[in-house]
């Protein structure tokens, strides 16, 4: 594909989601609009958007990255995000947060909360929590996309920032959560087409079939680099060692921390609010779960067999590929493994589509942020504190929640521009507290909300809080990822972290969650009203 | 299984594709499906603290 041919497949794309935008705008009348798309959305379109914003580009490039070194026992993952993150969260969740929002009239997860609870201080300290930490998810994620803008057209990264954060402002700004959504629906077709053309060249490529590729992925294992097979690395096709450095980062973090962390997801819980029956929910279930089985499960099982690939062509595995940086080379990152690979064993046409998926899956989440960070603080926030007790006109709080996606987006830009290099740690741990708090902080509260009749403001929002504060005083003091980039512990107490050995790679989602359970029950009882 | 040796990979991709599945006969057995009546009147309700 020559170099017009490229620019031109992405203008289209870039002209086709402006079009959608304005598909939003023309529709929006009111804040109900603006927020939760009237609630009268086409389940199709829900349940695609949901899958986009669910599956950044984290999830196919990071993940896809980490499957081609840890190999397929990443599938967990991608079988708990269908199962967890589609199936019990459509059914389960989806189902009970339609109907109770239906009766509230709710249009954000905060106030859905906040109305379940009949609290204000519950509303606004979930909407300052989404408020306060997702701007620095969103600024993680938008780096991701700005890298491929840079990718694709070769320019500066400012001006990639700056046209990335004009496309999406405008889509989310005029269209609302309709624009969001029909632009979501997009790029998830995009990145579902992408991800099954994947999978069928990729066997064409090897030449081999199912079972014959994932054999000699088998016979790799004598591969396994020395200090891998020391964390306990086994195999692509095995999981690793129980007990071992690498299986509790596997199954603590990646696997319970993002499969059991979606479901309380503030952007993924609004989306069930968008449809006006139950019937449209269970339509959606199965749209869900194809599109996560696809995207996530070709990407992951292609990322595993992308070792034979390189064994073939190379004879090195992934993570050994040596790349040319600056005239040097260098040992292979995780998160460029899947970029090279595309580039390597993929037709040159399908680089660009792949990147165009790549983009989509960076806007769908990062458009879907942006506008729960906008309603947390234009409705919200602004809704409860700043606009008095008094309701505001529904015009006007439109125009608010607008200019709420403004500052918004001005955040994310400012925190992408200037926390990169050393500082873009700080994105990394903010992004792990905004998992872990949502996880942690919000999932029990939202659950009894659904189930529990019993549970009362005072343990919700007790819950909440230790929910929070374990997980940040668990990622600064016990979880030797984040606890060693921040260095607050070896500060204060000579050491990267207070727990011993590999205890230290437990992710803080597997306590704080617990303790955040047991105040919502204990505190509940405690003040429940005779 | 599959070229696949250890149980914990196949078991993996076996239950994904029943996820699927089951997903598919949820959504055809239930296309048409609503709310119960009396439903939404039995969910979680709080009263109010009535401020001093």
């Amino acid at each position: 594909m020559d170099g017009f041919a490229m620019y031109a497949v992405v203008v289209i794309y870039f002209l086709t989601v402006a079009f959608l935008g304005y598909l939003g705008y023309k529709k929006t009348k009111d804040s109900s609009d603006f927020l939760i798309g009237g609630g009268k959305m086409n389940p199709i379109v829900m349940a695609l958007s949901y899958g986009a914003t669910f599956i950044s580009a984290s999830a196919i490039v990071g993940f896809g990255g980490v499957a081609a070194t840890f190999g397929m026992g990443i599938q967990w993952l991608c079988f708990l995000n269908m199962l967890v993150g589609v199936v019990i969260a459509f059914i389960f969740f989806g189902r009970k947060t339609r109907q109770i929002g239906a009766k509230f009239k709710s249009s954000t997860f905060a106030e859905f909360l906040g109305s379940c609870y009949k609290s204000d201080r519950i509303r606004l300290f979930v909407a300052a929590m989404i408020f306060i930490w997702m701007p620095l998810y969103a600024a993680a994620v938008m780096r991701g996309g700005v890298f491929f803008m840079q990718e694709i057209f070769g320019i500066s990264f400012d001006l990639a920032l700056l046209v990335f954060t004009v496309i999406i402002a405008s889509y989310v700004i005029a269209g609302g959560m309709k624009g969001v959504m029909y632009t979501d629906a997009l790029q998830a077709v995009i990145m579902f087409i992408c991800m099954i053309f994947l999978l069928i060249w990729f066997y064409k490529e090897i030449g081999m079939g199912f079972s014959d590729a994932n054999q000699a992925l088998t016979d790799l294992s004598d591969q396994i680099p020395n200090d891998l097979k020391a964390q306990g690395h086994q195999g692509w096709t095995a999981m690793p060692v129980f007990g071992s450095a690498r299986w509790y980062t596997l199954v603590t973090s990646l696997i319970f921390g993002v499969g059991i962390g979606c479901l309380a997801q503030p952007q993924l819980v609004i989306r069930f609010m968008t449809v006006d029956s139950t019937k449209q929910l269970n339509r959606g279930v199965f749209v869900g779960c194809l599109f996560i089985f696809i995207t996530v499960g070709v990407i992951y099982h292609v990322g595993s067999l992308s070792n034979i690939f390189y064994m073939q062509s190379q004879g090195c595995i992934a993570s050994d590929v040596q790349v040319n940086d600056g005239g040097v080379l260098r040992t292979i990152k995780s998160d460029e493994i899947i970029p090279n690979f595309i580039g390597s064993a993929m037709p040159m046409w399908f680089s660009v589509i792949f990147m165009l998926c790549i983009l989509s899956a960076s806007m769908s989440t990062l458009s879907a942020q942006f506008h729960t960070m906008a309603a947390a603080a234009g409705y919200d926030i602004y809704g409860t504190w700043l606009g008095g007790r008094k309701r505001e006109r529904k015009e006007k709080t439109t125009v608010v929640i607008r200019l709420a996606v403004l500052i918004s987006i001005f955040l994310s830009f400012v925190i992408c521009y200037y926390f990169q290099g050393n500082a873009s740690q700080i994105i990394a741990l903010s992004t792990s507290i905004f998992m872990g708090i949502c996880a942690s902080a919000f999932l029990p509260s939202y659950f009894c909300a659904l189930y529990w009749k019993k549970a009362t403001k005072q343990g919700a929002y007790a819950s909440m809080w230790v929910g929070t504060l374990a997980t940040i005083i668990g990622m600064l003091f016990f979880h030797m990822k984040e606890a060693k980039l921040v260095g607050l512990c070896r500060a204060l107490f000579d050491s990267d972290v207070l727990l011993a050995g590999d205890f230290a790679l437990v992710d803080p989602i597997c306590y704080a969650f617990p303790l955040s359970a047991i105040t919502i029950f204990v505190v509940s009882k405690l003040t429940a009203k005779k | 299984m599959f070229g696949i040796p250890d149980p914990q990979i196949w078991l993996v991709y076996i239950l994904s594709v029943i996820c699927v599945a089951f997903a598919a006969w949820f959504g055809i057995k239930f296309w048409n499906e609503e709310d119960e009546e009396g439903e939404i009147s039995s969910l979680p309700r709080r009263k109010k603290n009535k401020k001093k």
